[in-house]
């Protein structure tokens, strides 16, 4: 045959299934998830448009109009209205946005980086090492994490990357514990004792072999994770301990809303709609993201 | 292992857990740019030394702690004070013991909290079992919906909802205040939408489970009636795996009531841990964090009692915990 190239293109179902690699399956899963897909898009505009935010939002977030105080929905100049002090709120939602992404990724990624060094070693190593290390997960456990980000955020002050690290540290234990599972189940399979006896180092293997392997749990535990960052920043700012003002938070948006909500209730209901739709989204994303890793069948 | 080493075990465990608390919470706080009379300046806004709480302040560290003395003793006085539950009095409310303030503030939050958590049961159980035994109809993928919803949205977001339904759109309940049950109903709300989508899901997928155990499809082949199979066979079998979800879902809740408590402005415990934080308020923010560990420790260690009553197969494999970790976190999404 002569188009042997094109074969694998044109046969269907289960046999082109397993032509292609784990990750193209899993990505078709997911293509194939509507509402999935759909909040994925809405994410990456998101993403763009906090990136963006200062060509994008009218206005800096402080600067105030003093003419224009409490200004409701589609007033001349502030589409979106003004709040107390005269603050374009279309302007102070996009900077929202961008300190919420801003600290749940980094947060995110300060928690999966301390995670998999705690997990890695833990498993891998074993014996005394992975006791202590457990030992300190278990006291992690045993710390409300809330409460232990409040702790954090206070000792470090209410800097953008002091809220990002305090919700960081107070959230890796999860996945540190999933980390330390994998390595135990896959430490012992055959391709890694190959590696072992071929005298790879205990590095090598920790990162070539026995990491991939964790990826795709790791995956998914960081995509519900980044909601859960985004609520944890923004409920730190209701508490009065998030970013400090005048930067923008929809936590510290919402809490000033509730204090106006007769007066001008769009301050409590716009934050609080963009706030609600940005963490379905992600979640959605995260259903998508288990569900195409979810090999075990019917059951979702 | 007998129960009493087991039970002993695990509570050396818990004290040395409550112990590395108070030491992490202790050195944090000491690190903490500004002391508690700092804050009262700044926030009193006046230059001379000392308002009114600092002179209050500076007379209950003198009883207490004494002037000048070095931070670790400080925390040795504290704890000393701990073991026998007198924390002594709190810098910010110095006519207060913080024991007291613990015994007014905490069974407000348990209120809420526990209601919370017996309206979910309640709601949780009938939709998961309904859910399960309608696989795949719209009505199961309404209810996978809602779940999303609920694990999505923070408690004190659906507050928020809450209070633009009801107070300003209705007009019919307090949007703040602590003075009566038409100030619980929307705190109670706001924190049931959560737990009910965590316990929902653990129904539903128990459920699954158990309907495809042979001792089901026999009992359905013998010919009873498919309502008595489920409620009498199946969900009795289903219910073992939600007690395990319970105990970190009534702990959580009790510690997670904070944010609903700042929203709607209710003098909670979880409320008084937040503005220790905030003030430098050694003894209260010491006692508070150690009161929610102690709690959360022992939900932990009823939790695994009661698993290991209801499932002696646990029970022999020597220590429930370790098993249960190695399930699916409660607060991630099983499948």
């Amino acid at each position: 045959m002569a188009t042997i190239t094109e074969e694998p293109a044109a046969a269907t179902g289960v046999e082109a299934d397993k032509a292609r690699s784990h990750w193209a399956r899993a990505w078709a899963r997911f293509r194939a998830n509507k509402l999935a897909f759909a909040s994925l898009i809405f994410c990456a505009l998101l993403i763009v448009t906090a990136l963006a935010a200062p060509w994008i939002a009218p206005y800096h977030f402080s600067e105030t109009d003093p003419d224009a105080r409490l200004a409701p929905l589609l007033t001349d100049g502030h589409l979106l209205g003004t709040d107390l002090l005269g603050r374009d709120i279309f302007s102070r939602l996009i900077y929202g946005l961008r300190t919420a992404l801003f600290v749940a990724f980094g947060a995110e990624l300060a928690s999966l980086v301390v995670a998999i060094l705690i997990g890695l070693s833990a498993g891998y190593i074993g014996g005394r090492v992975d006791q202590g290390l457990m030992g300190i997960t278990d006291v992690m456990y045993a710390f409300p994490s809330y409460l232990f980000a409040i702790v954090l955020v206070t000792v470090m002050g209410r800097s953008l990357w002091a809220v990002m690290l305090a919700i960081g540290i107070s959230s890796w234990v999860t996945q540190a514990r999933l980390v330390r599972a994998q390595v135990l189940t896959v430490k012992e399979r055959e391709y890694v004792e190959a590696a072992r006896s071929m005298g790879a180092s205990g590095m090598t293997i920790s990162i070539r072999y026995i990491l991939p392997n964790a990826i795709g749990p790791l995956l998914v535990t960081t995509s519900f994770a980044i909601p859960a960052a985004i609520g944890a920043e923004a409920g730190l700012a209701l508490l009065g301990l998030g970013v400090q003002p005048p930067t923008p938070s929809w936590g510290s948006m919402i809490s000033e809303g509730t204090s106006y909500i007769l007066a001008a209730p769009h301050l409590l209901f716009l934050p609080a709609t963009l706030f609600a739709l940005t963490l379905l989204a992600f979640t959605w994303v995260g259903d998508g993201i288990r569900d195409a890793f979810d090999t075990s069948g019917e059951d979702r | 292992m007998s129960f009493m080493t087991y039970l002993s075990k695990r509570v050396v465990r818990m004290v040395l857990s409550l112990t590395a608390v108070s030491m992490i919470t202790f050195t944090l706080l000491q690190l903490a740019p500004g002391n508690f009379a700092d804050i009262q300046r700044i926030s009193a806004g006046a230059s001379q030394f000392g308002g009114a709480g600092t002179e209050d302040m500076v007379h209950a560290f003198a009883s207490r702690y004494g002037e000048e003395i070095p931070a670790w003793r400080q925390y040795l006085i504290f704890m000393k004070g701990a073991v026998t539950w007198d924390f002594g009095p709190s810098y910010k409310y110095p006519a207060q013991d913080v024991q007291d303030i613990i015994a007014q503030g905490f069974p407000i939050s348990a209120t809420i909290a526990i209601i919370a958590v017996l309206l979910s049961l309640v709601i949780a159980i009938p939709v998961g079992v309904y859910a399960a035994v309608r696989q795949n109809s719209a009505a199961d993928h309404g209810t996978m919906f809602l779940i999303t919803l609920g694990t999505a949205l923070p408690n004190y977001l659906t507050g928020v909802i809450l209070v633009l339904v009801f107070t300003l759109t209705l007009g019919v309940l307090p949007s703040s205040g602590w003075d009566g049950p038409q100030h619980m109903v929307m705190p109670v709300l706001a924190l049931v939408l959560g737990p009910t989508a965590v316990l929902a899901r653990y129904v539903r997928s128990s459920m699954l489970e158990t309907l495809r155990e042979e001792y089901v499809v026999a009992a359905l082949a013998k010919g009873g009636p498919r309502s008595t199979v489920i409620t009498r066979h199946a969900l009795r079998n289903s219910m073992i795996p939600i007690v395990t979800v319970l105990g970190p879902l009534l702990a959580s809740l009790m510690t997670g009531t904070v944010f609903v408590e700042a929203l709607f402005r209710i003098p909670g415990l979880g409320l008084y841990f937040a503005q220790a934080a905030a003030s430098r308020d050694m003894p209260l923010l010491m006692g508070t964090a150690l009161f929610f560990a102690l709690i959360l420790m022992t939900m932990n260690l009823i939790v695994d009692l009661v698993y290991g009553y209801l499932d002696p197969r646990i029970r022999a494999a020597g220590g429930v915990s370790r098993w249960r970790r190695s399930q699916k976190s409660p607060q991630r999404q099983p499948a």
